[in-house]
């Protein structure tokens, strides 16, 4: 059953990641957004994460994207040009693409994964998640607040109209 | 329970901590306390405070609790944090060298008039100078891609700091764009490192990835680490940025990105591939291949030292010029690395260290030019050797020194990292790219005459502009110079504590 889950998720992750960038109105790749966010949120779910899953749902596919949507319908997006592609990049992407699906698929292919025998460490609850949080990975995290600092004072530095 | 002494934790990463305090008070009184004086009483204010916070962190890390040379221990009391920070006498010299370097940036940026927003500039600059030293003790992928992700934000916000340039704006963007898709090449590949050894510290990746024989998918991630490391540190074919971005930044920020980035990214690439690859070398050497990253770098080095010098004789903007010869110094540091050995690491660092010093320099004169003419064309130099004898002499030493005539600093620089890397592979295989470097060095000095031409030989133009020179920047200017040719003559002055710390 969770095998099934797991291809079901991951399948429709990828399916709405390449909608992404193929539809060519901005909201559709907006919605599109979305429906990926959800489905990585069912992935965290399998990983028994349950704290992280319902965090990606308010979050990213709550609050994020609804000032993404926003902020496009504010800029109001004309739909995408139709551009030529450019044939060399088409095909040294497409070559480099489809070397590394090659080299990936035979590795996979080729390696043989131990049998699960780990048990769970973590349940993935709040408390297992804080913890590793403010230990572990403190320093990554107030790192992390410092880079939000940044982010912020560059956001507005550069929004912002100098008046003169 | 475990237990997790923050007083610990802080007392180890005081320096940043003190930086970032830095900044947050400089922010705070520039906003608060300055809004109605004048531009230069806040520039003065606030670059004091950060003056101050740099001096503090750059004696912490001199004097309280160093490490003992060569000691790579995790810090005890702290075993959660493996890899996460990891304090070592080297890696405090480095340390203290970005300070230095940011010190210069700010004294650079005094007199600036490109922007009204002080205490964000300066705030902006401390906090990337705090992502530069996490960078460079961190032995983790994790803390490596988001303290390099720390610095590159910052670095994207100065340099479109000037809000009344159109070129300020378009380099940001190049910057910004270029940075953010080599951001993603490197994730990528860490991400196949990690799956492949499940672990994100560097000594466990190279432990379990283990043996010669090249996994297919070790080789992917080496290529995709080495593109996205190729973008940050501007080596050719990934430098399309770097030109533009040199040109149309302000040019403190432009100083800032070519020096002290430079430094940290250095010293970071070169753990990334000699301690979490440390068995997936493979052999550059002259007929005797084998995969690894050795040869990707040496092409890398290849390309770069030979792109960034041919390009550059093109150039008629000094500040281009200075980008392209950055792309080909670019690719002589790579060569520390690719010695792999501790001597290739310690003329790594004495050369980027020099390398930032000397191209902090040009660019400020390149700035106080640019800023009295409105451009930096080669022709704005002509005859600054009469109006400005003491700039024109302090180019001519930066010059010279990037060029690589001895009695100068650059000169030593270039001479450890060829002696390294010819050292470091058997039988003298490396030779060809010490032999090919060499020659391209020979190449650069034509187009480092020819700014120094404009300067001494070309007559001045029938109505010069006077340049408006700080008295802050003249001294700056000048202590430069002396370092460059005090280290020229005397080396082992900083050779010597490099060698000591290893």
């Amino acid at each position: 059953m969770q095998d099934y889950l797991f291809y079901i998720f991951s399948a429709l992750t990828l399916l709405c990641g390449a909608l992404i960038i193929l539809s060519r109105n901005p909201i559709n790749s907006a919605m599109f957004l979305v429906l990926s966010i959800a489905s990585m949120a069912g992935l965290f779910v399998l990983l028994h994460a349950f704290f992280l899953a319902a965090v990606q749902v308010l979050v990213y596919a709550g609050a994020v994207m609804v000032l993404f949507l926003f902020v496009i319908m504010l800029l109001d997006l004309k739909v995408e040009q139709r551009r030529r592609i450019n044939a060399f990049g088409a095909v040294t992407g497409l070559l480099a693409v489809g070397v590394i699906v090659w080299v990936m698929v035979t590795t996979m292919l080729g390696t043989s994964l131990p049998a699960v025998t780990e048990v769970l460490r973590h349940e993935g609850g709040t408390e297992p998640l804080g913890t590793l949080l403010f230990h572990q990975y403190v320093l990554p995290f107030e790192i992390l607040s410092v880079l939000l600092l940044v982010a912020m004072v560059g956001a507005i530095l550069l929004s912002k109209k100098d008046l003169k | 329970m475990i237990t997790f002494s923050y007083s610990q934790l802080l007392g180890l990463v005081a320096p940043e901590t003190i930086l970032v305090l830095t900044a947050l008070v400089v922010l705070a009184v520039d906003l608060l306390v300055m809004r109605e004086s004048s531009l230069r009483d806040r520039f003065l204010v606030s670059g004091l405070f950060a003056t101050v916070g740099l001096i503090i962190a750059g004696a912490w890390l001199l004097a309280i609790n160093v490490p003992a040379p060569g000691a790579h221990e995790v810090v005890v009391g702290l075993p959660m944090l493996t890899g996460m920070y990891v304090d070592s006498a080297l890696g405090r010299l480095v340390k203290v060298a970005v300070l230095v370097l940011t010190l210069c940036t700010i004294v650079m940026s005094l007199a600036a008039t490109f922007t009204k927003h002080v205490g964000e500039y300066l705030a902006l600059i401390l906090l990337a100078t705090v992502g530069m030293l996490f960078l460079i003790s961190a032995e983790d992928v994790l803390m490596i891609f988001i303290a390099l992700e720390l610095t590159s934000l910052s670095l994207y916000i100065l340099t479109a700091f000037n809000k009344r340039s159109l070129r300020s704006a378009e380099a940001a963007l190049k910057y910004f764009l270029f940075g953010g898709m080599s951001a993603a090449f490197m994730l990528f590949g860490l991400s196949y490192l990690y799956g492949l050894s499940g672990s994100t510290g560097l000594h466990e990746i190279a432990a379990r990835l283990g043996g010669p024989i090249l996994d297919p998918l070790v080789a992917a991630a080496i290529v995709m680490v080495a593109i996205g490391f190729g973008f940050k540190i501007a080596v050719a074919p990934f430098h399309l940025w770097a030109p533009d971005t040199y040109q149309g930044a302000p040019t403190p920020s432009a100083a800032f990105i070519a020096s002290g980035s430079k430094v940290a990214s250095f010293f970071v690439l070169a753990k990334v591939m000699t301690l979490g690859l440390a068995h997936s070398g493979g052999s550059a050497g002259w007929g005797g291949y084998a995969p690894g990253w050795l040869p990707v770098l040496a092409v890398l080095v290849v390309l770069s030292t030979f792109l960034g010098n041919l390009a550059a004789i093109a150039q008629t903007n000094v500040k281009r010029l200075l980008a392209y010869s950055a792309i080909a110094h670019a690719g002589y540091a790579l060569l520390g690395i690719l010695a792999n050995s501790p001597a290739g690491l310690t003329a790594l660092v004495f050369y980027v260290i020099t390398y930032g010093l000397t191209v902090l320099g040009a660019f400020a004169i390149v700035g106080l030019v640019e800023e009295a003419t409105g451009e930096a064309r080669l022709v704005d130099f002509a005859g600054l050797g009469r109006r400005e004898p003491m700039l024109a002499f302090c180019m001519l030493i930066f010059l010279l020194s990037l060029a690589g005539i001895p009695p100068l600093a650059g000169f030593f620089g270039k001479f450890y990292l060829f002696a390294a890397v010819a050292a470091g592979g058997a039988n003298l295989s490396l030779l060809w790219l010490v032999v090919f470097a060499i020659a391209m060095s020979a190449v650069s000095l034509y187009y480092y005459l020819q700014v120094l031409k404009q300067i001494y030989v070309a007559p001045s133009p029938a109505e010069p502009i006077a340049l408006r020179v700080p008295a802050a920047t003249r001294v700056l200017l000048a202590l430069i110079t002396l370092v460059i040719l005090v280290l020229g003559c005397a080396p082992n002055l900083l050779l010597g504590y490099l060698l000591a710390a290893q």
